[in-house]
Formats: structure tokens, sequence, C-alpha cells
């Protein structure tokens, strides 16, 4: 069972308050929302990969995946090389330098461990953030576009005849 | 570990969240999201404000201990003192300047701010030394869509609760972004109707918004001019016969006059005037009418016009024609934008109405209300916020008690708000930071903020919640309806203000005003959702207004035809760009608290100048420019924003940092809304 965040970017609102709960809860923002000039705005955070470059590169074995599928980072073990940031496309594991080790989003592990949402999840107003079984969340989105594709007769023709979803 | 969770409603805009705090002996440490409570209107969500909302309750500069003013005013220097000295000191002041001048020379400003029981006691304050001298901020905010609301339907409240939303086929926005100034709403309610049910969004704004993103139509009138838009749309609908002529049959009185009165406001006449496209407004008016369920949302892009008066008394023609009122499905209403501005309007911080938005000359029900405090309420209206500080000028109006508002910076043509403060003989001033008004009062008195008291709040919605002390406040700082009752007893009022607990004003509360007899202490406490009122006793409430009829005398909507009239300043050759303001989704009204919560301050830093592309282009401005925005009043200089995301001619900022000095004092004839929401400006980029 792989849980991740799924971005439903066409909901989000650039309102940030993903970005404000994340620093609130974990002390710094893992999640940033961009926004382009015709409004358009996506969150993004580490995406927590199925076969995550950081973990393969890292040479001190400190990051593993938890029993969710999330990316979590051992700071005991981590040694600061900056390897997995070399591996990610994203750029994603930033660099504590209080502290000399790797930072990067544990998907709130330790709400997680307390049965409650990551802190980014619970805020986003718009839920353009789902978190959930990945594929729950998306068969569920597959059904919702069939659903409106087999309703679109009754709304008219043309562009009144879909949702954007 | 100490660590426990309060629950709290959110302290910033009034959609009614409400949240934990994860208080740790006395100190707010954190948030948690509420999910415990599937009735509550965020259903656990909230905005970025509404997360950061504990971040300035620990800030360095909060009030403490009560300051006396130790130099000029203005200058801002001040000494401690200890709270019998300022509360002896206030008492003696106001009890000087009553003798000597009458209780007219006194008056008092409550806030949205502060709780359901401190405005009460603030207002009964006032009344109990002979003044109405009493306002609050909505008078900048939405006093028009309520008056002309209250003249047409009898009632200016939100007529659905936020779940039908999701079950309307048409949504009209008007000079409203919620998705910056309610998130939560707009996210949980208005972008569901319009992505998973398929609702169609008109949106009215000179901007194009993250919520004109999801429009379906997007009318862009200069600011405004949006009355020309509003009287065209009844034209078309008049004229077409798409209105519901059964519900006006039986419900609408003076439809005729209405149908005679825009025959001549043609959609090509407002295009004139307000540049929005003839054939869009009769497609925006022609979509709405013919949904069969619609909502018209608006706040202050509407309301802060020198003609918002006009604009609403059109839109209420509007909703009633089209017979989107009193069924399930529809929505209008005022939607104030400060997190108790219906508390406060409820409570009568207003210098005609009483608890309960009674008319201080409604004879038999101010005879009621003084049977229930025992002393003598004047009956003369008192004088409107402006107003006030216009007689404080004219030195009429010495003493002034300001609780927690700062009209140094908020009010209309501050510059001159500013010389008059400086004219008055004394003023308190009690908030939970040294604001600009601060610095003009002779005593500033240390208040507990929102988190650090218990209290009662009503959200736009109508929904009457309590939110409990999560917090300890810093050094002396109190309560406060604490405050008041204190300077009340010290004035020999303490008869009138036997109170101590948040409890036993709402219970004088549940008798005073009998809408709200069924919210009490005890309801409110076991059931965290509230109630929504009109809530006569303790088992019911009214979800939904005007099933039956409206609140008019005869049960009727009684229309107001109206006819254009332009904002008070246009653009001239002088002054050749149109100038508008709006609310950035992470900053607050002046930021008085929002410019000190961290995580906001660091996000949405300073104030910007929105210009479009091609007007960008003629006067070679690029984006990151240092520009100077002047109008006749006074200028200021910010970065340039070059956008496609505002109509040609138009500028626009955040209003938050310092704008409104900028802008005009020009009053609505019928509730002196001062023209806040457009001004005729230059722009020249700064060289160097």
């Amino acid at each position: 069972m792989s849980k991740k965040i799924f971005i439903d970017f066409k909901r989000c609102i650039a309102c940030k308050a993903c970005e404000v709960a994340c620093e609130v809860i974990n002390g710094e923002a893992k999640i940033r929302v961009f926004e382009f000039p015709d409004l358009t705005s996506v969150a993004f955070n580490c995406r927590h990969c199925e076969k995550a470059p950081c973990m393969e590169v890292c040479p001190v074995n400190a990051l593993s995946k938890d029993d969710d599928g999330a990316v979590v980072l051992d700071p005991l073990k981590c040694i600061g090389c900056l390897m997995c940031a070399v591996a990610c496309p994203f750029g994603v594991p930033k660099l504590d330098e209080a502290n000399k080790i790797m930072d990067k989003c544990a998907l709130c592990a330790g709400r997680r461990a307390k049965g409650l949402l990551p802190a980014c999840v619970s805020a986003c107003p718009t839920e353009a953030l789902k978190y959930g079984d990945i594929n729950d969340v998306l068969w569920a989105r597959e059904g919702k576009i069939v659903a409106n594709l087999k309703s679109s007769a009754k709304r008219g023709k043309g562009e009144n005849a879909l949702l954007v979803l | 570990m100490a660590e426990k969770l309060v629950p709290v409603v959110c302290a910033w805009c009034s959609v009614g969240c409400r949240l934990y705090i994860v208080n740790d002996n006395g100190y707010p440490k954190k948030i948690e999201f509420d999910y415990d409570h599937p009735g509550i209107p965020n259903k656990g969500k909230l905005c970025p404000k509404g997360v950061a909302s504990f971040q300035y309750l620990r800030h360095p500069d909060r009030l403490r201990k009560p300051l006396k003013r130790a130099g000029e005013r203005g200058e801002g220097k001040f000494v401690e003192i200890s709270w019998e000295e300022a509360i002896k000191e206030i008492a003696q002041k106001l009890k000087e300047i009553k003798e000597k001048y009458g209780p007219e020379a006194l008056a008092f400003l409550g806030t949205e701010r502060i709780s359901v029981e401190a405005n009460y006691v603030l207002q009964k304050l006032a009344r109990a030394l002979g003044t109405n001298n009493v306002e609050h901020p909505g008078r900048f905010c939405q006093s028009t869509v309520f008056f002309a609301k209250q003249k047409i339907l009898g009632n200016p409240f939100l007529t659905n609760p936020f779940e039908d939303i999701t079950k309307t086929k048409a949504i009209l926005i008007w000079g409203y972004n919620p998705a910056a100034t309610s998130p939560v709403f707009f996210g949980q309610y208005v972008e569901r109707a319009v992505l998973d049910n398929g609702a169609k969004l008109i949106v009215v704004d000179p901007r194009k918004t993250e919520t004109a993103k999801f429009a379906d139509i997007h009318l862009q009138p200069y600011p405004g001019t949006d009355l020309a838009v509003a009287l065209a749309m009844l034209n078309v609908i008049i004229k077409n016969e798409l209105y519901d002529k059964d519900f006006i049959a039986e419900r609408v009185e003076g439809f005729e006059e209405l149908a005679k009165k825009v025959e001549q406001y043609t959609p090509q006449w407002a295009e004139k005037i307000s540049g929005v496209p003839a054939e869009l407004i009769e497609k925006a008016a022609i979509t709405f009418a013919t949904a069969g369920k619609g909502a018209l949302l608006q706040q202050m892009g509407s309301t802060q016009h020198a003609n918002g008066t006009l604009l609403h008394m059109a839109l209420a023609a509007l909703i009633v024609i089209c017979g989107y009122v009193g069924k399930e499905g529809v929505m209008s209403g005022a939607i104030p934008g400060a997190y108790n501005a219906m508390g406060v309007s409820m409570m009568g911080v207003d210098c005609d109405m009483l608890p309960g938005r009674v008319s201080v000359e409604d004879e038999e029900e101010v005879k009621r209300i003084e049977e229930i405090w025992g002393f003598k309420i004047p009956r003369k209206p008192g004088l409107t916020y402006f107003r006030i500080i216009e007689a404080i000028n004219e030195g009429k109006v010495k003493a002034l008690y300001i609780v927690g508002v700062n009209p140094a910076k908020g009010a209309p043509n501050s510059a001159f708000v500013r010389e008059a403060l400086k004219k008055a003989e004394f003023i308190v001033v009690q908030d939970v930071f040294p604001n600009e008004t601060a610095q003009y009062a002779d005593i500033v008195l240390p208040a507990a903020a929102w988190y650090e008291q218990e209290g009662t709040i009503m959200s736009f919605e109508r929904r009457v919640q309590r939110s409990f002390k999560a917090a300890d406040p810093p050094g002396d700082a109190k309560p406060d309806w604490q405050i008041i009752v204190e300077v009340a007893r010290a004035l020999g009022l303490g008869e009138y203000f036997n109170y101590s607990s948040v409890d036993d004003i709402l219970r004088e509360i549940n008798r005073t005003v009998p809408i709200l007899a069924g919210a009490t202490p005890e309801r409110l406490k076991e059931n965290i959702e509230g109630c929504i009122f009109p809530c006569p006793d303790e088992k019911t409430e009214t979800t939904r207004l005007f099933l039956d009829g409206f609140m008019t005398p005869d049960g009727k909507a009684h229309l107001i035809p109206v006819d254009y009239e332009p904002p008070g300043e246009v653009p001239d050759e002088e002054y050749p760009f149109w100038l508008t303001n709006f609310t950035l989704v992470g900053q607050f009204r002046t930021g008085v608290r929002s410019f000190r919560s961290k995580s906001l301050e660091k996000r949405w830093p300073e104030p910007f100048v929105m210009i479009n592309v091609s007007d960008a282009a003629k006067l070679g401005i690029k984006t990151g420019d240092l520009v100077n925005v002047e109008t006749r009043r006074g200028s200021l200089t910010a970065r340039a924003e070059v956008t496609p995301n505002i109509r040609e001619g138009v500028i626009a900022m955040p209003w938050h940092w310092d704008f409104n000095y900028l802008t005009a004092d020009v009053l609505d004839k019928y509730v002196e809304m001062p023209e806040l929401k457009t001004a005729a400006c230059r722009i020249s980029k700064v060289e160097g």
C-alpha cells in the first residue's frame, strides 16, 4: 500500500495554506506553491517516488521507505553529503545548515503515527491536495471523469456539456 | 507535558472556521485542525491566516501594561502606569467632559475584532453615559448593503446556510474575491458548486482574480461604475421577461416602477460607462436569470462606493425578481470581512441601532430595552464614524474611546483623520498592539487577544459560536469586556454593569434580543458547532430566511427603483487612471496583527502596483520598477507588477500597507459610506 499526496492543480487557488501549515507544524515549509502569470498554480512537494533515486544513492542508508511508502530520512545516519539532492530530479532534499544534515518532507510521519493527515493536506481549503492510497485516489478521479462524460448530454452541447474536473 | 487542545473560532475573516490552539501551560504553542466536528463550516480546513493565527499572540510588540502619554500627540512617547491609575483617569476625564460639554461630546468606537459580549457592554456604556455616538468599522465595510437589504427585504443577513451554495445553478460574485478573502468558504462551497456540480460562475471585478479564474463569464467594469452593469442586467432580464412572474405577483411590490426605471439603461449604455461589452452583460443576465437557482455574493468591491447603496438596491431587486430567495439552493446577503462583524452589528454598536438592530427611534422597542437595562436611552441618532472624526476636528466631540480600530490608517483620507485626532481633548485606545491610532492616545490599554479570552462570535452564516480561552494574556493585559466593565464601575454605573463573566453578559443579551434568546451559554458550550440565529428558544435555529415571506411589515419585498449615479471621482486629463484596491490572501486589514505573524509577513511582504500590460508599455514601466501613484490627496511609491490580470486604465494595489489616505472623502448619501474603492490617479516611473 502506497499512500501519497495527489495534487489536483485545477482546484488550487494559490492561497499557500499548505506552505504555512507545513511551516507551523514542521518549522520550515517543505511544500511550495508555484504561481504562473495566467493564475495557474501548483503546490509542489517531495513526490516520495516509488523508485526513489535519493534512496538509491545514499551512501549511508539514511533514507528508507516507511509502511505508508513515504521516503523518510534518519537524521542519526545522515552525513550531509548532498548526494540525495544531486540525484533528486526535483531538488527536494535541502541542507539543514545548523545541523549539517539533510532535511526533507517525511509526509508528516509524526502526524501519521497519531492517525492525522499531513499538515498541508489538513489545511488545504480547496482539497487540491488529497492524501490516500494513490490507486484509490486515481480510481476515484477516473470514476468522476467517466460519470461526467456519461451525464454530459444532459447538460447541453459544446462548452456547456462538460464540467471542469 | 501539559499540552491541551482548546477549541477556538478563527480570528480573521467571518467564515467562522473552528480550530484548536495547542495550549502548553498557558502558552499558545501551535494550532491543530478540528476534524472532530463534521458540523462545523470549515470541515477542518483552514486558510494561511487561520493556520498562522496564533503567531502574533506572543509578539514582542504586544501591549503589556497600561500606558499614559508623555510627549506630544502623535509622537508615541508613553510611560507605564497601573490599571488603577488608568481606569481612574479615564473615568475622571469622561466625567469632566460630559459635565462640561454634555454627553454628545463623548464618542466610542467598537470593533469586529472583539466578542459579542464586549461589544454589547461597550455600546451599553455609551448609552448609559447618554450618547448614541457609538460606531464600528462596518460603516466603512458593509453599511451600504445592510441599509439597502434592510429596507427592501427587512433583513440584510445571509439568507441560506453555506451548504446551499453547492446546490445552486448560477453564482454571481460581485466585487468580491472569496478565493483570497475567504479561501475556506470558496474551496469548500463555491468551488465545489462550480467544479463538481456544474454551477455557472459569473464574476464582476476589474481584476482577473483567483476567483475569476473559475468564471464562465467575467465582467470587468471600471471601479465604481458597476451600478451601470447592474441596471443593464435588470434591463435585459425585464425586457426578455426572464423574471419569476409568480414570485413577483405573490411577494413583490414596486416591480412596475422598477421596469419603467430601467428601460433606459440598456447594455449598450452601460458599455459606454463601465467599459464592459454589452453582449457580455446580456449573456451574464440571461445566464443568471434562467438558472432556476442562483446565488449572489458580494463584498467590499461593491459596498465601498459613494453609490454603494444604490448598487445594492439594484442588486437586491435582481435577486428578488429572479425569485432567488426563500428556498433551498439560493443565497444572498451581506458578507462582512472581519470575524465578528455580524456580532458587532447585531449588538447595536451603531449610531442609530440598539442590540437586535432596533432603531433608536422605535419607541416601543426602546422602552422594552430600557426596562431591562434600567436607565434611559437617548433617542437622537448619534454621529456616523466619519462624522465623529469631523466633529473632533470641529471641536464638537472632545473624548474618543477606541477599541481595536485603527482609523489613523484605515479611515479614508487618513491624513485628515490624523490631524483631527491631534485636536481631541482625550483619547483612549484599547488594543493588542500599539497601532498608528495609539500614537495619538492619552491612555493606551492593553487588551487580551481573541484566543486569550472566552467569548461569543457570529459568522456571516449567522452562526453563533463560542470560542474558549486558549492562552494567557501577556503581562497585565485583560479581556476587553472586563476593561469596559471596570471603566463603567469607576464612572459610578456599576449597578447596570453587574457582570462577573461573559456568560452573565450573554444571558442579558438573550433577554434583550428576542431572536438570540436561544443562543444561551449552556447551548453554545455543549454544541461546538453553535447555532444559526434567529433562534428564539434553545431548541430552534433558522437556517433559511424568508421561506414564508420577507421581514417587512407586510411580508413583501419593496423594490426601490434607482437611477445611475457616477462615482465621486472619475479620471480626467490630469489623473487619467482609475485606482482601486484589493485584499491579499495572507494579510488582513491594516496589518496590525498580520504584519506581526512571521509566516504571513514572509510570504506577503510588501505592497505592489498592478498595471495592465498595454498601459505599462505606453509609460515604459516594467515589472519590478519603482512607480509613484499619485491622487489629489497624496502619493505613494511601490514596485510595479505588469500583468494582463487587470483591465486597461485601472491601477490596483493591496491596501494593507497604506492606501486609504489616497482616497477621497466622498460619502454615500444614505449611510455615509466613504468611497474607498475608487479614485482617480496618475502613475509615473521613479527615475534613479
